[in-house]
């Protein structure tokens, strides 16, 4: 079998390069042909051309990458963000934390000239620098740190003495403007930028990755932070407590504008403080809120159907539960309605309602807002409440007026909000939240029986016993507390130690829609004054500071001042039963 | 083709000529680019310093406002050196009730006609006109 070979045409495209290169290959050979000293010199002109190309390849690119490229670090290096943290600032945008640059002083002594000039010329500029430690630095046998954090001016102060041997390194400090100004919820941060307390140390890891991408927004507000502290501050010093503690909300939103605790500290001197100052009281610790309480077990009792507006209780006789024997504080010693009970602040009529309530329903609404567990805030401080052990009879007797169950006043908070709020138990935040911004949470109560407990907790302060806590045209609501703390001196309660409080709620009138905010005050062992007879319960102690607060934030917060006489409310006058 | 590599000006080949005047060219054409380059880049590093600093300078003048303007000082600057206090709900007004508290317009002054009236002093017509003018 014979192959016979077709050959096959190529495109004309290809055809047309193949010549091109067949011409080229062969031009040596041409010119050789012509004359021979011509074929080297194509040869030279051959290699000089595509050098040449080569070249100009390189300088357009070379030329290309020094005009255009977007090298913009400089001959520095890569651009650095200047802060390592991220700033802190209110709701508004003010300054609350920031990084700033300070610098850190060396010293070479082989380089210092006259040392006793040195050391009298660092002394003047550095007074906290002992002139021991200044002398080893100056007569040492190699370069040593002499002192961090230096301001700028400080810093310029030293570099303009002109003396060798000194030299400076960046030392990048976090700087608290506002000093003790919430200084419990700002926290503070350690010289390496790891938070170690308060939003520092909760927002931490946000705090450092937003670090040259603009600050960090707390909910607080600083005016409302400022008021609260300044009323607080002079109900310490009317009444000289142990320690003290300031919270507002916004019961919607869980948001808390403001939050204080006292003693406070500078956070920019953390280590000059005292255990106590730096202990926040707010959330780190927990206390026998006593009546306060009281509002949680009507709420209860109206949202389970156990009791209603019309229901009445017998406080005309001490209430024997068990072992024990509950008292009333100031006794009615008469059948009390249930707004009744709640401005005597009768523990009578408010241990049978929660007899009626119940271990079991009382102790999952308790959970339902959150008062069986840490408040859920950010904050790591927050503490755990101390419950009693077994939910029985005595147990709900006892937490139904505050006694047997500490919390921190945080997680008070956030149970008055669920209550108040429209029965929606909703977690506190420190973050900002943007307005308009509808916060889930887990419904605990019906809306009817907040709106009651509304008018229930207005009422208390028209009739009751948080009468001086009323703000003109604001529609207050609220209840007075008083814990008795645990003595261990005495192994029983003491009857001198207390516990002073007051829950506030503003406005309380007005749809369920209305922006609604808490308060509460609280004393630690407060001491009476003679402006209060001998009295430091909280109706005396904590209700009036709780009520100048609101009076001064209302216009902050937009609150309008209703000042339209109604028949339903009678004047607050003093506390009707001693403010218990 | 060929012919190229021959031709000659003042003794010196064309193509040699061309090829040199194009090397030094692309020399100091790169030369330049790097150059201006540099400038400009020294330019622009030297304007990102400054703007690093003057960060830095906002920065701590910031810090500085909110030190100067926290809370505490000026509550106790206004109530210390100017006797200011947190104001009272009766002092608050709403915009529409402004009008209510208004000071009312003076009464014109109707003047007398110059020939049954002895020429008015000009000081007292001031007066007439803007009554507390000279009050203390």
């Amino acid at each position: 079998m014979t192959a016979v070979f077709t050959p096959v045409r190529a495109p004309l495209a290809w055809r047309t390069l193949g010549g091109l290169i067949w011409r080229l290959e062969h031009a040596f050979e041409r010119a050789r042909a012509a004359s021979a000293p011509q074929d080297s010199r194509l040869r030279i002109a051959f290699v000089m051309l595509a050098f040449g190309f080569a070249f100009v390849v390189m300088a357009i690119g070379a030329t290309h990458q020094a005009l255009f490229s977007d090298n913009r670090a400089g001959p520095d290096g890569a651009a650095a963000p200047l802060e390592a943290r991220a700033d802190l600032t209110d709701r508004n945008g003010a300054l609350l934390a920031a990084d700033l640059p300070h610098f850190a002083l060396y010293v070479d002594p082989r380089e210092v000239w006259d040392v006793p000039a040195t050391r009298q010329a660092l002394a003047a500029i550095l007074p906290d620098v002992a002139v021991k430690r200044l002398t080893k630095a100056l007569t040492g046998p190699k370069r040593a740190f002499l002192i961090g954090g230096l301001t700028p001016q400080q810093r310029t102060s030293i570099h303009d003495l002109g003396l060798p041997g000194l030299s400076f390194e960046d030392d990048e400090r976090r700087l608290y403007p506002l000093g003790n100004t919430a200084a419990h919820l700002i926290g503070f941060a350690d010289s390496g930028g790891a938070g170690l307390a308060g939003v520092e140390r909760a927002f931490d890891k946000d705090i450092r990755s937003a670090a040259g991408q603009g600050g960090v927004a707390l909910s607080i507000d600083l005016r409302i932070q400022a008021a609260l502290e300044d009323e607080l501050h002079k109900a310490v010093a009317e009444f000289t407590p142990r320690g003290a503690v300031g919270v507002v909300t916004n019961i919607r939103t869980g948001e808390v504008l403001g939050m204080t605790s006292w003693p406070d500290f500078d956070p920019n001197q953390p280590g000059a403080a005292t255990d106590d100052q730096r202990l926040n009281r707010a959330a780190a610790s927990v206390f026998e809120m006593g009546s306060t309480f009281k509002a949680f077990t009507v709420a209860v009792g109206l949202d389970s159907g156990v009791a209603n507006m019309n229901s009445t209780f017998d406080a005309r006789e001490p209430y024997k539960l068990g072992y024990r024997t509950i008292h009333d504080y100031h006794a009615a010693r008469k059948i009390l309605t249930l707004t009744e009970v709640f401005q005597h602040s009768s523990n009578i009529g408010t241990a049978k309602l929660a007899e009626g309530i119940g271990p079991q329903r009382m102790s999952r609404y308790f959970a339902g807002v959150g008062l069986t567990r840490p408040a859920k805030v950010e904050l790591l401080e927050s503490a755990t409440p101390l419950t009693p052990r077994k939910w029985d009879d005595d147990a709900v007797a006892s937490t139904s007026f505050g006694h047997g169950i500490d919390v921190s006043p945080l997680a008070l908070s956030a149970a008055y909000g669920a209550v108040l709020n429209g029965g929606v138990a909703v977690p506190l935040t420190v973050r900002k939240v943007a307005p308009g911004t509808q916060v889930e949470g887990t419904r605990v109560f019906s809306p009817q029986t907040s709106a009651l407990m509304l008018q229930i907790m207005r009422a208390n302060v028209t009739g009751g016993s948080g009468g001086s806590a009323n703000a003109p045209g604001l529609s207050v609501g609220g209840k007075t507390g008083t814990g008795e703390k645990y003595d261990p001196a005495i192994r029983g309660y003491s009857t001198t130690k207390q516990v002073s409080s007051f829950a506030a709620v503003f406005p309380t009138e007005g749809g369920p829609n209305v922006e609604r905010y808490f308060v509460l005050i609280l004393m630690d062992e407060p001491h009476p004054s003679a402006k209060t007879y001998g009295y430091s319960t909280g109706g005396w102690v904590a209700a009036p500071a709780a009520g100048r607060v609101i009076d001064r934030i209302a216009p902050l917060l937009g609150v309008r001042r209703n000042l339209a006489p109604k028949a339903a409310e009678t004047a607050a006058a003093a506390p009707a039963s001693e403010g218990l | 083709m060929i012919g190229v590599f021959h031709k000659r000006f003042r003794g010196f080949r064309i193509v040699n000529i061309v090829g040199l005047g194009l090397l030094v060219t692309l020399v100091l054409g790169v030369y330049l680019a790097k150059t201006f380059a540099w400038r400009e880049r020294n330019e622009i590093a030297a304007v990102e310093l400054q703007i690093r600093q003057e960060a830095l300078r906002i920065r701590l003048l910031q810090a500085e406002v909110a030190h100067l303007e926290q809370p505490r000082r000026i509550q106790a600057l206004s109530s210390g050196a100017l006797g200011m206090s947190p104001i009272l709900a009766k002092q608050e007004i709403r915009p529409a009730d402004l009008q209510k508290f208004a000071r009312p317009k003076p009464e014109p002054v109707i003047a007398a006609p110059p020939s049954s009236a002895p020429e008015a002093d000009p000081r007292v017509a001031m007066l007439a006109v803007r009554p507390q003018a000279l009050q203390p």
